[in-house]
């Protein structure tokens, strides 16, 4: 089991008569959600917008988002993978015993009607934020909602999506992903790209104290790391290429300032829903793109004698272990 | 510059049909008469084929690598392409990475591909994955037989409108091509449901059928003037007792111009998934009475493979009869795509049949320029085992030994068991590259006449089939020697092909407020730019009547 089952945004607009927000706060951290994509839209199948769609937010507290809300379903902290599984159960008819449901904060009657209106959408979307993918159970969490999302097309159209987080994160996932097969957590140091998330994650490699130099872009690791990798990033040779001056770049042997992408530096970005985005800048930069530096280090790198000795050229790797 | 002395020349576009010929090549990539200086090679003894061409594949873009994510327990036990100088690394497998997928391409001796979906909103995206394969040549078909703007001038009896806004499309998306899947069907998903009946309304429309949309969209794609005809995908995929929807479906055409894509998984009959049983001896009846139509046969290998299709309700199916991944992603106003990992096994009936089916349209449509070699990578199985469908259309004996794996109950359900012909070495060099070149409307593909590319493949004469097709001795792309004794020596950017059909300039103005209700992107960001591509080559549009 497993998979995901979901769509562009545009089939939300035009589409979703019931909209699930779990673990994610859109009023504040996505604002401009509600209006263009969700429930404020309207469209030819939903001519009324918002009077047309129901909006339900499962939170472990009542954040700004629950205003829009028609329902909010307040739950116990850590209990989202038991309410996920109990819901599972039954949109099934299996039975669940009252004090499990009980121990998710929610009365039966709550869920029941819940699953009632579940059931009774024509297009269903439930949106997951980092409440849901980056608490106790994360990406089991996330695993078991796009499970109920793919189980509920057996009754009714329903579909799930991440709210991914600032930045084009989306956009290095999916291109890593057609150049190497993994979205992240890859090493290529044995020449050929191995995925092993929680040894191969950039947190991991720099707690290990694993690697000799940093190279960094978009990203600002020395805000959020734990602070053995943030020492290992002083320790070794970072560079970083930042529009600004970042908790990084203060700590790196070199900073770059780059043109601000989309802003003075063109290129594409990819939505949480994976369209690609082109981005036109408004404004000129006397700093040169991210683009342009690191194809002047490629060209250079180039420039220097290949990683192998001469003559050696390995082929390919068969049948791996 | 290269000449090539004393191979035997297999060219069935200029009747060709294993001659000792020597072949030079000139700096710009092309056949030319003669050559003065330069590499030889000495081809004694071996055989030269123009280079493969695969009229359907899906090797980039969202939906492969909406797979790719679905798979990685694959790519840990697949084939690993190491970095050198010249080559970046990759990996292998069902979906294979976007470099990978050009080594094994060209090391197989295929030189161009036809990416055969692409939704208009991410083609930005397919393009920029097809500029990541490298060394061949690449042509891509837009998707557009559920495109609800369009479908909705249909249904109001707009024909006119509708072409220009298909051929706004075709230039939004800088594609090569159109191609329709399940016409109707996609759209009707979006809502749950499917269309599987040519006459009846599709859901959401009053009047506008299946069958509808095939007439006039192949109507549209011969009235622009597409070199490649509407690439059609059928109704009812991999049903039981589809043949009826198929040969419905080719009706409509009412004589245009189509090619059908994969059409293995549109000739079966029975009732039910424990009856299902072949019916290609009809389908291939229809190819053989109706030689204006082209298809790819869409050929299952047996093993593990991962299918990934716009046709979302059969993938929602799939997912039910397996119980395993699935995923699934809707596109506004356009199209969608199902992905599910899945192994065809000898010991079951439905995919027994499905095997039996792709080899029996093979061999049972008469005339090698009708169809050709496909498994709709990754759907029947990974393109780099079409050396093994080769072995089994050139081996009879072959073909028996794998029969012996399929339980006798089965066999009854396919025709397979008595057919006896077997491919010559000119109906391979049609079906893998001269026939899908031309059905591509790629006149200087597939062809080793003077002034064509100088893409070819020249392997050592060897009765083993499987070891000599896998394994080219030498794979020339545009005059370049890419691949030497199973090495890879170059990796060269190829080209991409694309049309720009004629449209009025008004078209644009008509689509701004449609595209505002229908999408959630600026109107002026949708359309690819021209730039983006790398090594684009704009093909002629003439329309049918005037050629
Ligand atoms: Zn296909």
């Amino acid at each position: 089991m497993g998979g995901k089952v979901t769509c562009t945004l545009g089939e939300v607009k035009q589409r979703a008569d019931f909209i699930i927000y779990w673990g994610g706060n859109p009023a504040e951290c996505h604002p401009r959600h509600f209006t263009k994509y969700t429930i404020m839209q309207k469209s030819r199948f939903l001519p009324r917008g918002r009077k047309d769609r129901t909006m339900v937010l499962v939170d472990i507290r009542e954040t700004k988002s629950a205003k829009a809300a028609d329902i909010f379903l307040q739950i116990r902290p850590g209990k989202d993978f038991e309410l996920i599984t109990i819901l599972r159960a039954l949109i099934k008819g299996q039975p669940v015993a009252d004090e499990q449901i009980a121990e998710t904060g929610l009365s039966r009657a709550v869920v029941d009607d819940l699953i009632a209106r579940m059931k009774r959408a024509k297009f269903g979307c439930m949106f997951f934020g980092m409440g849901l993918s980056m608490t106790r159970g994360k990406h089991m969490n996330s695993a078991a909602l796009l499970c109920l999302a793919a189980e509920m097309n057996a009754f009714t159209k329903f579909v799930a999506m991440p709210m991914r987080g600032h930045g084009n994160v989306t956009g290095a996932d999916v291109i890593m992903r057609w150049q190497t097969g993994f979205p992240f957590g890859i090493s290529f140091n044995r020449g050929y790209p191995r995925y092993n998330p929680g040894e191969f994650s950039t947190v991991d490699v720099l707690v290990r104290g694993d690697c000799d130099a940093a190279f960094i872009i978009g990203a600002d690791p020395g805000a959020t790391m734990p602070q053995p990798a943030i020492d290992h990033l002083a320790r070794i040779p970072t560079i970083v290429l930042d529009p600004h001056v970042t908790h990084t770049s203060r700590i790196a042997r070199v900073h770059i300032t780059t043109a601000p992408q989309g802003i003075a530096a063109p290129g594409t970005a990819y939505r949480m829903d994976e369209l690609p985005m082109p981005l036109k800048p408004a404004l000129k930069s006397p700093y040169p793109s991210d683009e342009e530096v690191v194809r002047r280090i490629n060209e250079a790198i180039a420039r220097k004698p290949f990683w192998l000795p001469d003559g050696r050229q390995p082929q390919m790797v068969a049948t791996l272990g | 510059m290269i000449r090539i002395t004393g191979g035997k020349v297999y060219d069935p576009a200029n009747g060709i049909d294993g001659e000792i010929k020597d072949l030079c090549i000139d700096d710009h990539g092309k056949f030319v008469a003669s050559v003065s200086g330069g590499r030889t090679i000495d081809a004694t003894g071996m055989i030269i084929f123009p280079g493969g061409v695969d009229v359907h594949t899906h090797v980039a873009g969202g939906a492969i690598n909406f797979a790719r994510a679905m798979t990685p327990e694959d790519h840990r036990r697949t084939q690993a392409f190491m970095r050198t100088k010249t080559r970046r690394s990759g990996l292998g497998g069902m979906a294979p990475t976007t470099f990978a997928t050009g080594y094994l391409y060209a090391g197989m001796g295929w030189t161009t591909v036809n990416e055969a979906a692409v939704p208009v909103l991410s083609a930005r995206h397919t393009h920029e994955e097809l500029a990541d394969i490298p060394i061949v040549d690449k042509a891509s078909l837009t998707l557009m037989a559920n495109n609800e703007i369009m479908l909705d001038l249909l249904e109001q009896g707009e024909f006119e409108r509708a072409k220009q806004v298909v051929a706004w499309y075709l230039w939004a998306a800088k594609s090569y091509g159109i191609k329709a899947v399940s016409p109707g069907g996609v759209a009707a998903w979006k809502w749950g449901k499917d269309a599987k009946q040519l006459t009846s309304p599709i859901a959401g429309y009053d009047k506008l059928t299946p069958g509808d949309i095939v007439t006039q969209l192949a109507r549209i794609c011969d009235e622009m003037g597409l070199p490649h005809p509407m690439h059609l995908h059928c109704n009812n995929l991999g049903a039981p007792g589809n043949i009826a929807t198929t040969l419905d479906t080719l009706k409509h055409l009412e004589g245009r111009r189509a090619h059908i894509a994969h059409s293995q998984y549109h000739a079966y009959g029975g009732d039910g998934w424990d009856t299902m049983r072949s019916e290609t001896t009809q389908l291939a009846e229809y190819f053989n009475t109706h030689p204006g139509i082209t298809t790819d046969a869409g050929a299952v290998v047996f093993g593990d493979t991962v299918t990934i299709t716009a046709d979302g309700p059969w993938q929602h199916l799939l997912y039910k009869l397996t119980g395993r991944k699935w995923g699934n992603l809707d596109v506004e106003n356009e199209t969608g795509c199902g992905i599910v990992p899945y192994t065809y096994r000898p010991s079951n009936l439905v995919n027994a049949v499905q095997w039996a089916c792709g080899l029996e349209l093979l061999l049972l449509i008469r005339d090698p320029w009708q169809v050709f070699l496909s498994t709709d990578h990754p759907n029947g199985g990974c393109f780099w085992r079409y050396p093994e469908i080769i072995q089994l259309l050139m081996n009879a004996d072959v073909r028996k030994e794998c029969l012996q794996k399929i339980p006798d109950r089965i066999k009854s359900s396919m025709v397979l068991p008595e057919i006896t012909r077997e491919y010559t070495l000119s109906e391979i060099a049609v079906a893998m590259s001269a026939g899908p070149a031309r059905a591509l409307g790629l006149k200087e593909k597939g062809n080793l006449g003077l002034g064509c590319d100088a893409d070819l493949v020249i392997y050592e004469s060897d009765p083993d089939v499987l070891k000599m097709f896998g394994h080219p001795r030498y794979v020339i792309k545009a005059g370049e020697v890419v691949i030497e004794d199973g090495d890879i020596r170059e990796a060269p950017q190829g080209k991409e092909f694309l049309v720009k059909p004629a449209y009025d300039p008004a078209t644009d103005e008509f689509m701004r407020p449609l595209f505002e209700d229908h999408y959630t992107m600026s109107f002026e960001n949708y359309p690819v730019e021209f730039e983006r591509l790398e090594h684009p080559e704009l093909r002629d549009c003439i329309p049918v009547t005037e050629r």
